[in-house]
């Protein structure tokens, strides 16, 4: 019965902070009765290095102690019929008759025989590197705070064979992206599941730039403190995330965080950071000629131009911006636009007037503690960053606290809870020109200083007082430097045109285990990703595309929770060994969003949204879930061959009834050769293994609600009278739609020689998406843009290489590793006759990312420089401009097809004292 | 024992769970709490309404009137002309909003919602045989959107259009002369439908905030709409043209300006969709087109009248159009030249540089477009101004036509009576803008004394009083003077033009459109070019 009490307590409180619950339940009662005092060491038979922590117990009763540091230990014993129990976590526990000793030297062994390095699977399972029959690749926490980046996906880049992660420099709390293994889906984001202690996180995005403009709204990676982790590590392939199901279709990212140890006393780390940033590339601009009107002679129509200074300062404001078509720079006084004459010459380097030095500060604490029962471990981390665009900061602070331990023998138990917030000021407008400071910069007539931009010093970017502008801006509305209203003064862009996120985030999880038996065990787990995100952003009164200005704030709230369980057995029967498990899992993930906007301003440059004169609320809400029920076994014959299957069927309430169950196989194996056949095994050859597995699991998810047509309100309505419309915007939803199925075979083999100085790891995968999610464009005379339906395929292939070698052992430890992989994607099949798929493109519609058959994902087509078919020589029109293609061709792709890193880890060990 | 207790109720245990994975609570959940399964079909009416303007309703209320109204059929017909290069004024055909806008955006507004509402109140939608009125009036907003997308591409998907939803994703291309015979159909049978006693009558009511539930309102509409189309077809199907024009008269036209289709627009709750789009377009910092669409040189001189130093012979829409010549900022009105007698329009079809070498002062001579020519009248431009969709005046004109040109029977009165109506109308009905645009019977009477009906160039007259009468409604103009070559324009012919310097004839199809519905190819209006003529204008059908 206590285990269902357990199992009642443990969902009753799921939705509170678990850790407190367990904090006071269990108090370590210690009761003493004195007899006699034996003593003794602990050492451990790997090395025969004292083992600190190890929990001393006498048989039968509830005393006991740990070994300090040396390994020593001393305890009372009630007389010589008692036993002494030690254990340590990942280790046989030990039992050792007193009798009449008063002094013992004890060895312990590691738990498993098959032990060796142990690597948190799929579920959370822990298992031994050898018994993996797919490539699962480990990351030490680190190497991800060595060289600090904000994002954990970021600090992963170059750590792991066939992980290709980009960043866009959309400033400080910008998205990542995480491709593992080529993009697999056309209709889905490719981003793998990131999963902490076994508990899904939510990495939703909220928006990103395109070609109408705007932010990078950041993903929920940033929310991690690189300092909690102990370790990341990355499921590639299907069958190691098979039993993610649906969710593990783009690879599984799973985060291990520090714990406390069970052992006394209290430990304390502090760490402080500073980094600091430049831009990278300042592009050298022309500096010949200067800005002005290129216009056709009209007594030499055909002849060349008539290349004009600008002359008055309505004609420098006119010529401001992209418009460098005047005479050559000769230094001559020029009016320019903001009515100050000025030699019509370079005015030197605007990057580096406008751009500072970026850089992030960080400091942590962790502390941690505890006794042999029970520890904790607290941290809290403080992180300022600085963009290199003005104006534009992040700051983030994290605090975690998790505890994990034992009652009894038989259970153990864990909690935790880690806090972020995050506070991300003016994220920068990129894309489409307007509020986009670089751009500014970038089109700024070449004899403009930009600082001469500057205007108001109390207010950057707006005109000043005593100055007319050719455009009769007031005093305080944006000082522009040119006719184009949709490129923003870059002072006004930084300092006026602003936005702020704030996001308050809760994971916390709970776990309670209880080994029924030796061989037999039954969890129970909770986790919730909550989170409030509030925004606003501002555009203020006087810009150039927005006079009368407008704001909006936004509030999302998100929450996911998981519910699982699990049944496991392990257990050996002679050279056979079976760890096989069975369990559920429920998950409900709900956002709702509240946004209330407004424009015109009422009183001048009061920036609140109450003080607007027409505003507008609008309500959003979703909410999914996901039941599953799975189940895994592994057999194993002398510690060499594993055989492992596993079953994952998911039921989705996204999806109608009639095809809202899928289920999820994989199946694989791995043999150790150079432990089946030790003796014919070359010296040099320590280990050596080769693996195969198979899986299946799903690639894309389907929104909430999007599969069934119906209708909303539009808006909130027209003269006070309600107005209707479809609920479903654009795209035309599919009663039919199922999860796309992404299957993946990969063989490979773990070679390590000389002692494990040297090692190779070899892989080679092929992996199929069917039933891709499309939104397939069809006609606008439909009446809509699109349909979603299963129909893309995609093949991916590729190899993954990691060679590790240890060149120097001793006082200085020097690892190198290197790892290399090449992945060849392909788009097989779009919608029947659909050859080629749009995607995005800029605003200069010439170019744009497209899906086309027989070319990898993300083709970037466009047009070229046109080349007569004849001879073969690229075509110029009669003034000797470059003529350009008549329709788009194959430019490239951004993708890249290979992706390496190489890591030089050097340890230094710890003077002794 | 002990231990095989534990197993039954952890079996159970699972049992229970594994029995809930697929729940009625999971199925539940996909019911989303913002949305409806069915809804009040009025609520759709009144999105069409909206729509009928700017086809903003769901999204932009200015993208199809800034790039398609304004910037390309308002310089075709030479109300406006600019320095810049438009499709409309320069006839280059590099820019292609101009061209994508209205197919882009007219299926996905009104057209949408009204095959919706047809289809629900038809047999086997949830309304079927219910909200006659409502149904009624939305076929004739839905041949009203659709008449001006055939009249702008030619052939266009028509019957197969607006079936999305019943997975017709490509549908096929009907002929113009398909698409005519069956609009004038619908507006037929719509306008004898309405029924002002049907129970559901209030509701329509309610919604149609057009009308008010003003059944004989929406007859005069879709008649006046007949007429338009019948008169429309009238050089290429006499036998289509006669018999609409007849059914048109004998179910009676606007004949008032208190019958004139205005969509009321207002400052909110959404600038996107409430606002009037046109205005946005104009106005200084939204759309800021005032100060590069200035009144053509051939509008100003039409309004003007023969003799330049005497406002006696001035068109009294001159200061109606034009607000003068002025410096239009967010804050103020600055006026620069308001004398009517000194009102000049800017010459279509030159840039920058041959404006300032004719206009400019300096050397090298500079001159600033907007300080010299007469710009538009910011009171008719602001942002809650009604939106006008047809006046009465137009379906007088066609009456004078018709009657000159012997179309059609049973209408009353002379071709004089009915032109001299029609110019009365079009001066009057601006007061909706702004109370001070009053234009008197005497100042008409004066004006029709001036330029008094002249049988022998009646065609042009009426041409050319249609064109004044549509200031606002440029792309209608823009079908009117393709139909009559009235008033007679002078094309510009700037270097490096796609028409050969010929006012274009079409708008060419979305590239999207063009490479990924099947049906394109075989059934579109080719050549695909801006000099191709759609069936009416005497093309392929």
């Amino acid at each position: 019965m206590k285990m269902k009490q357990l199992l009642t307590c443990l969902r009753s409180q799921g939705k509170l902070m678990l850790f407190t619950t367990f904090l006071t339940l269990f108090t370590c009662a210690t009761s003493l009765a004195q007899e006699r005092k034996v003593t003794g060491t602990v050492k451990s038979t790997e090395d025969n290095s004292p083992m600190a922590g190890v929990n001393v117990l006498i048989k039968g009763a509830t005393t006991g102690t740990i070994t300090d540091i040396n390994g020593s230990f001393s305890i009372v014993v009630p007389g010589n019929n008692t036993t002494l129990a030690f254990s340590f976590i990942g280790f046989n526990t030990q039992e050792v008759p007193v009798g009449e000793k008063s002094t013992f030297s004890v060895l312990m062994a590691p738990a498993s025989q098959q032990l060796g390095e142990v690597v948190v699977t799929a579920l959370g399972i822990e298992r031994s590197q050898k018994s993996l029959q797919s490539s699962v690749t480990k990351v030490p926490g680190m190497s991800l705070t060595a060289a600090r980046e904000n994002n954990l996906g970021s600090s992963i880049q170059g750590r792991v064979a066939g992980v290709n992660v980009t960043k866009s420099a959309t400033g400080p709390a910008g998205s990542s992206r995480v491709i593992i293994r080529g993009n697999k889906s056309i209709g889905g984001d490719n981003q793998p599941l990131y999963v902490i202690d076994g508990i899904p996180m939510d990495n939703s995005q909220f928006g990103q730039v395109g070609v109408w403009g705007g932010t990078d709204q950041g993903d929920g990676l940033t929310s991690i403190n690189p300092e909690d982790i102990e370790s990341v590590t990355v499921l590639k392939g299907a069958a190691a995330a098979a039993l993610y199901g649906s969710r593990g279709g783009f690879g599984v990212i799973n985060i291990t965080t520090k714990k406390g140890t069970l052992k006394k006393g209290i430990g304390i780390e502090f760490n402080s950071n500073y980094v600091f940033e430049n831009v990278y590339r300042l592009d050298n601009l022309q500096h010949v000629y200067g800005p002005g009107g290129a216009t056709a002679n009209p007594a030499d129509p055909t002849g060349d131009y008539i290349y004009s200074k600008p002359t008055t300062q309505q004609e420098a404001y006119d010529w401001g911006a992209g418009s460098m078509w005047g005479p050559k720079l000769d230094g001559s006084p020029v009016v320019q636009f903001d009515g100050v004459v000025r030699p019509y010459s370079y005015a030197g380097d605007n990057w580096s007037r406008f751009y500072r030095t970026g850089s992030t500060w960080t400091n942590s604490l962790a502390i941690t503690g505890g006794n042999d029962k029970q520890s904790f471990r607290f941290s809290f981390s403080d992180q300022k960053e600085n963009f290199i665009i003005p104006n534009s900061d992040f700051k983030k602070r994290n605090a975690s606290l998790s505890t994990n331990g034992k009652f009894g023998n038989k259970i153990t138990f864990n909690a935790k809870v880690l806090y972020s917030n995050e506070d991300m000021n003016n994220r920068s407008l990129l894309g489409d020109s307007p509020g986009n400071a670089p751009i500014a910069i970038w089109t700024l007539a070449n004899t403009v200083n930009v600082m001469d931009l500057y205007g108001d010093p109390n207010k950057p970017g707006a005109v000043p007082i005593g100055v007319t502008t050719p455009d009769l801006k007031s005093v305080g509305e944006e000082f522009q430097q040119s006719n184009n209203n949709w490129l923003q003064n870059p002072w006004w862009s930084a300092y006026q045109i602003t936005n702020r996120n704030v996001r308050d985030r809760f994971i916390t999880s709970g776990n309670i285990r209880y080994d029924i038996l030796d061989w037999l065990y039954v969890q129970a787990q909770i986790g919730m990703d909550y989170y409030t995100r509030n925004s606003n952003s501002l555009s203020p009164q006087g810009t150039g595309y927005d006079r009368t200005g407008g704001k909006s704030n936004t509030s999302n709230f998100v929450r996911e929770i998981n519910q699982e369980w699990m049944l496991g057995v392990k257990k050996g029967f002679g050279k056979f060994n079976v760890n096989a498990f069975v369990g559920g899992n429920k998950m409900q993930r709900q956002a709702e969003n509240i946004q209330v906007s407004g424009n015109v301003f009422q009183v001048p440059f009061f920036t609140s949204v109450n003080n607007t004169q027409n505003q507008a609320i609008s309500y959003g809400f979703s909410k999914s879930g996901i039941n599953s029920l799975y189940g895994s076994a592994e057999l194993s014959y002398g510690g060499y061959l594993f055989l492992t299957g596993t079953g994952r069927n998911d039921w989705f309430s996204v999806l109608n009834p009639k095809n809202n169950s899928k289920f999820y196989p994989s199946l694989g194996g791995s043999f150790v050769f150079t432990d089946a056949f030790k003796s014919a095994m070359p010296d040099w050859l320590s280990f050596g293994k080769v693996r195969a597995a198979w899986g299946q699991v799903a690639t894309a998810n389907v929104g909430a609600y999007s599969v069934n047509p119906t209708y909303s309100l539009l808006g909130a309505g027209h003269l006070n009278i309600p107005m209707g419309t479809f609920s479903f915007g654009d795209n035309i939803p599919n009663p039919d739609l199922s999860p796309a199925i992404s299957r993946e075979f990969e063989v490979g083999t773990e070679l390590r020689f000389l002692s494990g100085r040297a090692g190779i790891e070899f892989t080679y995968y092929d992996q199929k998406t069917t039933d891709d999610i499309l939104s397939a464009t069809i006609s606008q005379a439909s009446g809509f843009n699109s349909t979603s339906v299963n129909i893309g395929q995609l093949t991916n292939k590729g190899i993954e290489l990691l060679i590790t070698v240890t060149p120097v052992v001793g006082k200085i430890t020097w690892d190198v590793s290197l790892n290399v992989a090449q992945n060849v994607n392909k788009v097989v099949e779009l919608s029947p006759g659909v050859t080629r798929l749009f995607e995005d493109e800029p605003r200069t519609r010439t170019v744009g990312i497209y899906q086309v058959v027989g070319l990898p994902f993300g083709e970037i087509l466009g047009y070229k420089q046109k080349v007569d078919p004849a001879s073969g020589k690229k075509v110029f029109d009669e003034t000797g401009s470059p003529v350009r293609s008549d329709v788009y061709e194959d430019l490239g792709n951004g993708i890249a097809k290979f992706t390496g890193g190489l890591t030089n880890t050097i340890i230094l060990e710890p003077f002794q004292t | 024992m002990k231990h095989i207790l534990k197993l039954i109720q952890i079996t159970l245990f699972i049992a229970i769970i594994a029995a809930g994975c697929d729940t009625a609570d999971l199925h539940n959940m996909n019911l989303d709490p913002n949305a409806v399964q069915q809804i009040d079909m009025n609520y759709f009416l009144t999105a069409s309404e909206l729509g009928m303007a700017s086809n903003g309703s769901a999204g932009d209320d200015n993208y199809t009137d800034w790039r398609t109204n304004i910037n390309f059929a308002s310089f075709a017909i030479q109300h406006f002309a600019m320095t810049g290069s438009s499709s409309g004024e320069k006839y280059f055909d590099g820019d292609v909003e101009p061209c994508e806008a209205p197919f882009q955006f007219y299926y996905r507004d009104a057209l949408k919602r009204t095959a919706e509402i047809i289809k629900q109140t038809t047999t086997g939608g949830f309304y079927a045989g219910r909200l006659i009125n409502t149904r009624q009036a939305a076929r004739i907003i839905r041949v009203f959107d659709f008449h001006r997308l055939t009249d702008f591409y030619g052939s266009i998907p028509y019957f197969e259009a607006n079936k999305g939803l019943s997975a017709v994703f490509q549908p096929k291309y009907d002929k113009q002369k398909d698409i005519y015979a069956d609009m004038l159909k619908e507006l037929d049978e719509a306008c004898a439908a309405f029924d002002a006693n049907e129970p559901d009558y209030k509701a329509f009511k309610a919604a149609d905030f057009i009308f008010n539930g003003d059944i004989s309102k929406w007859q005069k509409f879709g008649y006046s709409l007949m007429l338009r189309l019948a008169m429309r077809v009238s050089n290429v199907d006499a036998t289509m043209s006669s018999t609409y024009v007849t059914k048109a008269v004998a179910g009676g036209t606007m004949a008032s300006n208190d019958d004139n289709v205005w969509v009321k627009c207002a400052t909110g709750p959404s600038l996107w969709a409430d606002y009037n789009g046109i205005s946005r377009a104009f106005y200084p910092g939204d759309g800021g087109s005032w100060q590069d669409h200035l009144l053509s040189k051939t509008l100003i001189d039409q309004l003007k009248g023969p003799n330049v130093a005497s406002t006696a012979d001035d068109d009294p829409r001159l200061m109606i159009f034009t607000g003068g010549i002025v410096e239009w900022t967010l804050a103020s009105i600055n006026p620069i030249q308001l004398d009517p007698l000194k009102q000049l329009g800017e010459d279509v079809g030159l840039d920058g540089a041959q404006i300032n070498q004719k206009y400019g002062v300096g050397s090298p001579p500079s001159a600033i477009p907007y300080k010299i020519f007469s710009s538009v009248n910011f009171k008719m431009m602001q942002f809650d101004e009604s939106y006008q969709i047809m006046n009465a005046a137009e379906s007088e004109f066609l009456k004078a036509e018709a009657l000159v040109r012997g179309i059609g029977s049973g209408i009353t009165g002379t071709a004089q009576s009915h032109y001299e109506t029609g110019v009365k109308l079009a001066m009057q009905l601006y007061t909706v803008y702004d109370a001070s645009f009053v234009v008197t019977d005497a100042q008409v009477n004066a004006y029709l004394a001036t330029y008094p009906y002249n049988s022998a160039t009646a065609l042009q007259q009426i041409g050319t009083q249609m064109w004044l009468s549509k200031f606002m409604m440029w792309q209608d103009e823009w079908a009117d003077w393709r139909r009559t070559g009235f008033p007679v324009l002078t094309p510009s012919n700037y270097p490096g033009n796609s028409t050969g310097g010929t006012i274009p004839r079409k708008l060419t199809i979305p590239s999207v459109e063009a490479a990924g519905n099947p049906n394109y190819a075989a059934g579109s209006t080719q050549p695909d070019k801006l000099t191709s003529k759609v069936w009416w204008d005497g093309g392929n059908e």
